[in-house]
C-alpha cells in the first residue's frame, strides 16, 4: 500500500508563504482563498511572537489538509464526495458533492474551502497546473496533495518552491524513505493530536 | 367559514412575505451561497440554525400527539390532530432548510445514488423521510378513521420513537464532531429532545389560542392548562441539562473550553444565551408552576411564546459559539472565501469567526416562515372543519372504537 504524506520543518520554516501561493497558483484556486496557509502560531498578526520580552518564541504552522488516516471530513459526508485514494490521500470527487459543508464543521483543521460563488480569477485567463479541473459553485475544494502532478511523477509544488527545504513528501508505508524516517524522530508531531485523527501531515518542532 | 376582513389581510400580508422569500431564494440560487454572511470561518449560518429550531418544533408536537394514542391520555388526543399539522408543516420547513443551505442542490440526487451511510447527515435525511411519511399516513388515519382508531393506536406507536430518534439524529450532526468542542458532546442529544418538547408544545398552544380564536377549534381551559404544565416541567429539564453542559465546558478551565464559555457567558453570543435563560427558562417556569397562571390562557400564550423565542436563542448560540474560535489559531487565520464578507480589516482573513445574516438570508427565513403559517391555516381550515365536529371528535368513553 501507498501512504503519501508531508512532513513540515517548523525549525526551516521562514513563514514566508512561497508555498501558499505556489500552491494557489497550481491548483487553480480561486480568489479568496487558499488551501496551504502559513499561520504564525497563537498570534493575531503575522510574523509577531509569542510570550512576553525577552522570553520570546515565534512559530509557523503551515495549515493545509492534514490527510487524516481517521478522516473526520470523510465519515461525515452523506454522499461520499470525500474519500481516500489508493495512495493514501483524501480526495474530493466534485461532481459528487452537494455542498452541504457538514465536512466544514467536522474537520478540526480548518482546512476545507467552499466556493461560495463561482470561482473568480485573477488574472484572468486560469493559471497552473493543466491536469487540474477548476472547480465550480457549490462545491468543497482542499489540498489534493498535488494528485495530478504527483501521479505524474513530479513533486507537490508547495515541496518544489519551498525555499527553505522545509518540506519532505513521501511514502510512509516505505520504512526507508526519507519522510518515514523523519516520522520516527522524537521531535515528530501531530496537529491535534488529543482528537485522534491521525493525520498523514506531520510537524518536525 | 370565510375568513374575515384582517383574517385576509393577514393572508395577504403572509403571502406577500412568502412571494418575497421565493424570489431571494432564486437570487440565491443564480447568485450562489456568496449572497450569505456564511464564509469558510463560519460555513453554517442562520439556515441551519432554523433547521435545527423547525425539526425541534415538529418533534415537540408529534410527541404529544402520539403520546396520547400510545398512553392513553384521553385529554390530549383531543388536540392530536392540529398537533398533527404543525408537526407535519415544520418537518417540511426543515427539510427546505436544508436544502436552501445546500451548494448543490441541483447534485441533490446523489444522497440516494451514492449514500454514505456513515454521515449523520445521511441518518438524518432517513429519517427525517420517514417521519415525514409518517406524519401524512397519521394524518390520512386520523381524518379516515378517527383519533381512536385502532390504525392511529398502530401509527403512534411508530410515530412517537420516531419524532424522538428525528431530533436525536438532528443532534448528532452537531455532537458527533470532535472538531468542535462545544458540541462534542453526550447530552446534545437528549439536549435537543427536551427542546423539542418545550418549544414544540409552546408553538402547539399558540396554534391552539389562535385557532380558538378564530373559532376553528375548541379546546377547554383545563386541557390548555395541562399541556402549559407539561411545558412547565419540560423547560424544567431543559435548564437543567443547559446548567450540566455548561458546567462540564467551564470546570476544569482548559483553553477552548474556557473560550467557548467567554464567548456563550459575556462575549458575541452572550446575549442569545442570555435571552435563552431569562426568556426562555426562568421567565415560562416562574409563571407557569403556579398552577393559577397555568389557568390564565394570556399568560400561557405568553409564556409559549417566550419559550419558542428561548429556543431559537439556544440554536444560535449552540451553532455558532462553536464556529468562533479556530483550533490551530494564529495569524492570518482561516480565508474567508465569500467575497461578500467583509471581515475586521477589510481583508479576505479571519481570525476570528464572524458572521451576520444578510438581507438574502433574512428575506428568505421570514418567507419560508410566512409560508408556514399559511400552511398550518390552510391545513386548519381544510383538516379542522368546524368547531362542532372537532369536539365532537373526543368521545367521554369507548364509543370511539372503530368509528
Amino acid at each position: 500500500m501507498t501512504k503519501l504524506a508531508l512532513a513540515i520543518d517548523t525549525e526551516r520554516c521562514t513563514g514566508c508563504q512561497t508555498c501558499s501561493i505556489g500552491c494557489k497558483t497550481s491548483n487553480k484556486i480561486p480568489m479568496n482563498m487558499y488551501w496551504s496557509r502559513t499561520i504564525t502560531q497563537g498570534c493575531d498578526y503575522e510574523d509577531a511572537a509569542e510570550g512576553v520580552y525577552p522570553n520570546l518564541t515565534k512559530t509557523f504552522i503551515s495549515m493545509s489538509c492534514q490527510h487524516c488516516t481517521n478522516a473526520p471530513c470523510q465519515r461525515v459526508c452523506p454522499v461520499g464526495a470525500t474519500y481516500r485514494d489508493d495512495k493514501g490521500r483524501i480526495e474530493i470527487d466534485y461532481d459528487k458533492c452537494i455542498g452541504c459543508r457538514i465536512c466544514m464543521a467536522a474537520c478540526p483543521y480548518n482546512a476545507r474551502c467552499f466556493n461560495w460563488n463561482d470561482p473568480v480569477y485573477d488574472p484572468d485567463p486560469i493559471y497552473g497546473d493543466v491536469d487540474v479541473k477548476p472547480r465550480t459553485k457549490g462545491v468543497v475544494e482542499k489540498c489534493t496533495l498535488c494528485r495530478e502532478a504527483t501521479d505524474r511523477g513530479e513533486l507537490p509544488m508547495c515541496v518544489r518552491v519551498c525555499p527553505s527545504h522545509a518540506r519532505v513528501w513521501g511514502d510512509l508505508d516505505d520504512p526507508n524513505s526519507e519522510i518515514s524516517q523523519l516520522a520516527r524522530e522524537a521531535r515528530a508531531v501531530h496537529l491535534m493530536e488529543e482528537d485522534g485523527t491521525e493525520p498523514q501531515v506531520f510537524y518536525l518542532m | 367559514m370565510n375568513f374575515t376582513a384582517k383574517g385576509k389581510a393577514a393572508l395577504g400580508i403572509l403571502a406577500a412575505i412568502a412571494a418575497c422569500g421565493v424570489a431571494a431564494w432564486i437570487y440565491q440560487l443564480t447568485g450562489g451561497l456568496s449572497v450569505t454572511g456564511m464564509s469558510n470561518g463560519v460555513s453554517w449560518g442562520l439556515y441551519i440554525a432554523c433547521f435545527m429550531f423547525l425539526v425541534g418544533l415538529s418533534a415537540g408536537g408529534l410527541i404529544v400527539a402520539s403520546s396520547a394514542s400510545i398512553f392513553h391520555v384521553r385529554q390530549y388526543k383531543q388536540v392530536a390532530l392540529p398537533a398533527i399539522i404543525v408537526s407535519t408543516v415544520c418537518i417540511t420547513m426543515a427539510a427546505m432548510f436544508v436544502c436552501i443551505d445546500l451548494g448543490g442542490v441541483q447534485r441533490v440526487l446523489n444522497l440516494l445514488l451514492s449514500p454514505n451511510f456513515t454521515s449523520p447527515l445521511m441518518w438524518d435525511v432517513c429519517v427525517i423521510s420517514i417521519y415525514l411519511i409518517l406524519n401524512i399516513i397519521y394524518l390520512v388515519f386520523m381524518k379516515k378513521y378517527g383519533v381512536d382508531s385502532h390504525q392511529v393506536s398502530i401509527v403512534s406507536r411508530f410515530a412517537l420513537p420516531t419524532a424522538i430518534l428525528v431530533h436525536s439524529v438532528t443532534a448528532w450532526i452537531f455532537g458527533l464532531e470532535i472538531a468542535k468542542e462545544g458540541w462534542n458532546s453526550a447530552i446534545m442529544a437528549p439536549l435537543f429532545v427536551v427542546s423539542a418538547m418545550d418549544s414544540g408544545l409552546g408553538l402547539l398552544l399558540i396554534v391552539l389560542a389562535a385557532l380558538k380564536k378564530a373559532k376553528m377549534f375548541t379546546v377547554g381551559r383545563d386541557l390548555m392548562a395541562n399541556l402549559a404544565g407539561l411545558m412547565c416541567t419540560c423547560v424544567a429539564i431543559d435548564g437543567f441539562m443547559v446548567f450540566c453542559e455548561v458546567l462540564t465546558e467551564a470546570y476544569n478551565g482548559t483553553a477552548m473550553g474556557s473560550a467557548i464559555i467567554g464567548d456563550m457567558l459575556f462575549g458575541a453570543t452572550a446575549p442569545f444565551f442570555w435571552t435563552e435563560i431569562v426568556l426562555g427558562v426562568l421567565v415560562p417556569f416562574c409563571i407557569l408552576v403556579f398552577a393559577k397562571n397555568r389557568k390564565r390562557e394570556g399568560l400561557v400564550v405568553f409564556a409559549s411564546a417566550c419559550v419558542v423565542t428561548g429556543v431559537f436563542c439556544k440554536r444560535v448560540w449552540l451553532l455558532f459559539t462553536s464556529f468562533l474560535n479556530f483550533n490551530v489559531a494564529g495569524a492570518p487565520g482561516v480565508s474567508i472565501g465569500n467575497a461578500n464578507v467583509v471581515y475586521a480589516d477589510g481583508g479576505m482573513w479571519m481570525t476570528i469567526g464572524s458572521y451576520l445574516p444578510t438581507w438574502t438570508e433574512l428575506v428568505i427565513v421570514a418567507g419560508m416562515f410566512a409560508l408556514g403559517a399559511l400552511a398550518i391555516m390552510a391545513m386548519s381550515k381544510l383538516l379542522l372543519g368546524k368547531p362542532d365536529v372537532a369536539s365532537a371528535s373526543v368521545p367521554d368513553g369507548a364509543a370511539a372504537q372503530g368509528a
